[in-house]
């Protein structure tokens, strides 16, 4: 796995590594306050990078992601 | 006081020769200043060149409000009060950084760097995401304009323009801006914050009081070797000008044209900075590019908080009737790397942590403090050079390099806003 380096601000704190255990390479983003892990493979990357603005804005939104109240899973650590 | 009561006592305590002491120590006097002068006109906040990439923000203040300067993925520039507007907490608490929204850490309401609510945890408590709707974002300055690079906000909804308001001391931002062979100033060295005991107007009257530089500063013109000192005398070409609007300016020009040296003004001999001369003449011309290096930078207060003092920039920031804080920097000019190592050194001798011009100032801005809550004489005295103030080719009022010709313009600006008639 190669560590790309740790994305801060003083609102979240996330590692990013290029983890290479699959059959091909994807991203690992781990939220380090939570220890909570994401993948996002090469399809996944270029749909976020092709989002619209409103995609990321709506995310943003806590209640969309982790304080979310309707019981649904999502990634955790 | 009442309002009322205050009104007509204010006109009473500003004379053209004299100020009553008061007016740096009369809680009274300090909040009717926040809500007729920082709260209503146009107040410097920062600068562009702190913002350069979407999403950049910096911690900046409007007197003792804190508000968080920002540029949107668009490139647009905002000024927003830095204050939750669920529980009111403070949302931004680094001095920078990067980031499209901003997450209040106390109950993660989270907003966009324009303000926008984006939305808040477990939002069946408010009846679901729609409640974003009738709930209310971070709180804007209504006006936002910059000038160069210059970014001040006010936070009255109507009012004259920024152009308006900064009037002739505009120039004196144009004369700032054409020391950089790419015309721009870039605030990137970093700042000092330097707290004094002392009322917010003891430092502006200070800025452009040619009248102290001989004694307060005497040991570091000494031991520097700067000729700067002299030029604030009676025998010096030298003026203090009244710019309008309470601005004002020591115009040393006079004396760096008399001498005619390129940088002179500096105190940077053109053979240290061959580059930046070079940079120069080939952006402005041989002969353009002299003429701007020999004039020098301007010392300039523009009224209420920005202070342009040749080499370095101070913001003013009342933080109580009787607490002040300075935030200082060097200033930095677009192409001109070896200039600025140069102008950073200077100013770390100078208004650094351990600089010796602004701790001459500090001091007495905290014995005139002391000094103005004794009871006896009430009265501080404004009439240096009164009798022999004269009307300039462009219609600015000026005296020479000592007199208190920017004080008493400073003090009539102040009755216009804290009383007018």
């Amino acid at each position: 796995m190669d560590d790309v380096g740790v994305v801060a601000s003083e609102f979240a704190t996330v590692r990013v590594s290029l983890d290479t255990q699959g059959n091909s390479p994807r991203l690992r983003l781990e939220d380090l306050r939570s220890g909570a892990v994401r993948f996002l493979d090469a399809l996944e990357l270029e749909s976020i990078v092709w989002a619209p603005e409103g995609f990321l804005r709506e995310l943003l939104d806590p209640s969309r992601h982790r304080w979310r109240d309707d019981g649904s899973e999502g990634c955790g650590p | 006081m009442s309002t009322a009561e205050l009104t007509g006592d204010l006109r009473s305590r500003v004379r053209p020769d004299r100020v009553h002491g008061s007016l740096y120590t009369d809680p009274d006097v300090y909040a009717r200043e926040l809500e007729r002068i920082w709260y209503s006109t146009w107040v410097y906040v920062g600068h562009t060149s702190e913002v350069p990439q979407p999403n950049d923000y910096v911690r900046k203040h409007i007197g003792p409000q804190q508000v968080v300067l920002t540029r949107d993925r668009t490139g647009a520039i905002h000024v927003l009060h830095n204050r939750c507007s669920h529980r009111g907490n403070l949302v931004c608490d680094a001095d920078r950084g990067n980031s499209s929204s901003f997450r209040c850490p106390y109950h993660g309401w989270t907003f966009a760097n324009t303000g926008e609510l984006l939305g808040f945890p477990f939002n069946q408590g408010y009846g679901g995401a729609q409640a974003k709707e009738r709930l209310s974002g971070l709180g804007a300055a209504p006006r936002v304009e910059s000038y160069r690079g210059f970014v001040f906000a006010s936070l009255a909804a109507e009012g004259p323009t920024l152009r308006e308001h900064l009037g002739a001391a505009a120039e004196r931002i144009d004369q700032l801006c054409r020391l950089s062979p790419e015309g721009e100033v870039e605030l990137t060295a970093g700042w000092v914050r330097h707290e004094v005991t002392a009322n917010w107007k003891m430092l502006v009257e200070n800025e452009t009081d040619g009248y102290h530089p001989q004694f307060v500063h005497s040991s570091i013109f000494s031991i520097s070797g700067s000729g700067i000192g002299a030029l604030y005398s009676d025998k010096s070409t030298a003026v203090t000008r009244a710019l309008g609007g309470g601005h004002s300016e020591n115009d040393l020009s006079p004396e760096f044209r008399r001498l005619g040296v390129p940088m002179g003004w500096s105190g940077t001999p053109e053979s240290k900075i061959p580059d930046y001369a070079a940079a120069m003449r080939a952006t402005y011309g041989a002969e353009t590019g002299d003429e701007i290096m020999i004039n020098g930078s301007p010392h300039v207060m523009i009224f209420p908080n920005l202070f342009i003092a040749e080499i370095q920039l101070f913001v003013i920031q009342p933080v109580a009737v009787d607490r002040t804080v300075q935030h200082v920097t060097a200033i930095q000019f677009a192409g001109a790397p070896d200039l600025n190592r140069r102008l950073v050194t200077q100013c770390v001798g100078s208004v650094g942590p351990a600089g010796m011009l602004l701790a001459d100032d500090a001091e007495m801005y905290e014995r005139n403090q002391r000094g103005v809550a004794q009871r006896q004489p009430e009265w501080l005295d404004l009439s240096r050079g009164l009798a022999r103030e004269r009307t300039d080719e462009h219609g600015f009022t000026v005296g020479t390099a000592t007199d208190e010709t920017s004080m008493r313009a400073m003090w009539a600006h102040y009755l216009t806003l804290m009383d007018p008639a």
